[in-house]
């Protein structure tokens, strides 16, 4: 996976800003990309591409258990967050719906890693590589039954 | 071996574990009309059917408007949904409280009201605030739309096992009429913070948890997941047997179930928790949140904070407290007491129910709401609304100048038409000061329901110890 870096200084990133609450009543999902991190960054959805990653603070996700969250990021075009920590609820529903990939990284490469950074992020060797910077981070690797189901391509295709 | 309750629960709902991967049987699954649409979509795309539609139970209540019910719903988005909810649960055999039902309410009010919530049991929702039902010794996730597929489908969730965290509350409070469950855990939140739980179980125990009744043990689980945890739990004792006694859905061998219950819901002396934490309930104060999260929070009595006090010492914390001001629109160093408001929200899954209504309505009796403030009051559910009525809440509330409403989330989430508008500041009870949360703009300060009321007709935030409230 390559793309370009989104990056939001920020702890406690909620689900409510991530996707506001008026907007749980659309059904259709690229309507609901459209209004992706609005709480938060009116741009966001002008400046978005297909690829590109979101790195930002601890516990992203906290608060509601929307699933809208997630699909709103994917259908932005969000392959994966880079977060420091993530709220249980958002983590697994990025996982299990097969939304994006929930990576967790450690203080260094959240320090090092500026907004437009062209990443290229390897989850077979856990190798987040900074093209913009030339260097290599560890992620975290996922939990078993996480790095199964996303395998898999979700919790439906996933055979325990 | 000691075992804590967490993992008696746990075990005796396991289908299959190996390396740390659980598939769990689900005993109770709790639908609401916000999360569940494609959910159902998914079942019909893949033909399936609802395995135990006898263990799921739906209800209205995140969109629903709580004005005239004999009215049409005129948001035409939020009527669809609603209308989804109906088709799907007919269409799958499942029990629906609808908008009319004398059963409707908030989710996690009705639950334990209908006595679906049960000690002992596993109980899941497409909705965080879920972990409210922990309160009778179950233990309940919140879960998302791909997991409600799952379970509606297979009666079962994956899940990682979480890890055990015991968070003591010794000792009594001072005033226990103004100093609530909600003031408990938004200390405990405001000192373990809001990941200060995550991946875990909370299990409240103590003496200050015993005294509690069973809504304001509610009022603390409920806010388990702000504090990130997976799920809250109170070992279930007399007060929730004889609270569930003769509820709706309570099994017909009760008294049967009340023996094991009794014998085996609690955790053993000498189990190990992975993370302890303790917290003496003699000088808790009254709590007003003053950010944008729960956590950023401080007592009645103190100043609004400034960002090096709050962040002490990590950057990323005192950054946050700075972005947070700005929001709020709140200068470092004013009193909390100093703090105006424009409007107040009685109501959430946190707070209305019958107790908390009666407990808001003393302060509230005889006084009238400050002109500068708009009050609304919406009770968790049909069944409080009419409890209410009937010992004459709504009176009270009404004669000082509340709203008095019909039952649903309303305000604590901004789905429906009664949110804030940009830039007003609301002392609500509720469980969410995030930005935006109760309408684009708004500023919320999170409270108990006794400060709340206070707030309501003082115009600015009080210390309600210094109330008669006996």
């Amino acid at each position: 996976m390559k793309g370009s870096v989104i990056k939001y200084e920020r702890d406690n990133i909620d689900t409510d800003v991530i996707l506001p609450g008026p907007y749980l009543k659309i059904h259709d999902y690229a309507e609901l990309a459209t209004h992706a991190m609005e709480g938060l960054d009116k741009d966001f959805h002008k400046r978005v591409k297909p690829g590109d990653f979101i790195v930002a603070g601890k516990n992203f996700g906290c608060g509601s258990s929307r699933e809208h969250a997630p699909i709103a990021l994917s259908y932005s075009g969000i392959k994966a967050v880079l977060a420091l920590s993530f709220a249980r609820i958002f983590y697994r529903n990025a996982v299990d719906g097969a939304f994006l990939l929930p990576i967790e990284i450690d203080e260094s490469a959240y320090k090092d890693i500026s907004d437009t950074d062209s990443l290229e992020v390897d989850i077979s060797t856990n190798d987040i590589k900074n093209l913009t910077k030339n260097k290599t981070y560890k992620m975290k690797p996922f939990p078993e039954l996480i790095g199964k189901i996303i395998e898999a391509g979700g919790l439906f295709n996933y055979k325990p | 071996m000691a075992k804590t309750l967490f993992e008696k629960i746990w075990d005796s709902h396991i289908v299959v574990e190996e390396n740390g991967r659980s598939l769990l049987y689900v005993d109770r699954h709790l639908v609401h009309e916000v999360t569940s649409p494609q959910a159902f979509d998914g079942l019909r795309l893949n033909g399936r059917t609802v395995r135990r539609a006898d263990l799921t139970f739906a209800t209205m209540d995140h969109n629903v408007p709580t004005s005239d019910r004999s009215l049409p719903i005129l948001d035409q988005t939020s009527s669809t949904q609603i209308k989804a909810l109906e088709r799907n649960c007919k269409e799958f055999g499942i029990t629906l409280f609808d908008i009319h039902s004398p059963n409707q309410g908030i989710v996690h009010v009705i639950g334990p009201e209908l006595g679906i919530t049960l000690p002992g049991t596993t109980i899941v929702c497409g909705d965080s605030h879920t972990s409210t039902h922990g309160a009778f010794g179950a233990l309940a996730f919140g879960i998302g739309t791909s997991d409600v597929e799952h379970v509606l489908a297979t009666q079962c969730i994956m899940m990682e096992k979480p890890k055990t965290f015991e968070i003591n509350i010794q000792g009594k409070r001072k005033n226990p009429h103004a100093v609530t469950a909600k003031d408990i855990i938004l200390s405990i939140i405001r000192k373990i913070g809001t990941a200060g739980g995550t991946g875990t179980v909370i299990e409240y125990r103590g003496e200050t948890i015993s005294e509690l009744t069973m809504e304001q043990r509610m009022t603390i689980c409920n806010m388990s997941i702000e504090a990130g945890a997976r799920a809250g739990l109170i070992a279930p004792d007399e007060k929730t047997f004889q609270y569930l006694r003769g509820r709706k859905y309570v099994p017909q061998n009760y008294d049967e179930c009340v023996n094991l219950w009794r014998e085996n819901l609690k955790s053993d002396s000498g189990a190990r928790f992975d993370k302890s934490f303790t917290l003496g309930a003699e000088n808790i104060a009254p709590q007003v949140s003053w950010g944008t999260n729960p956590a950023m929070t401080t007592d009645v009595t103190g100043t609004v904070p400034f960002p090096d006090e709050y962040g002490k010492g990590n950057p990323e914390e005192e950054k946050g407290a700075e972005k947070a001001l700005q929001y709020m629109n709140l200068k470092s160093g004013t009193a909390i007491t100093d703090i105006t408001i424009d409007r107040v929200f009685i109501g959430s899954c946190t707070n209305s129910r019958l107790g908390d209504l009666m407990e808001a309505a003393k302060v509230v009796k005889g006084k009238k709401v400050s002109s500068q403030v708009r009050a609304m009051v919406v009770p968790g559910s049909q069944l409080v609304k009419k409890n209410a009525e009937e010992i004459g809440l709504d009176k009270i509330f009404k004669d000082a100048g509340f709203e008095w409403r019909e039952s649903g989330c309303s305000m604590c989430l901004g789905m429906n038409p009664d949110i804030l508008a940009a830039g007003e500041r609301c002392a609500s009870t509720s469980n969410r000061n995030f930005e935006g949360r109760q309408g684009t703009g708004g500023r919320t300060h999170l409270v108990s329901p006794v400060m709340a009321a206070a707030a309501a007709i003082n115009g600015h935030f009080v210390d309600v110890r210094e109330l008669d409230l006996n």
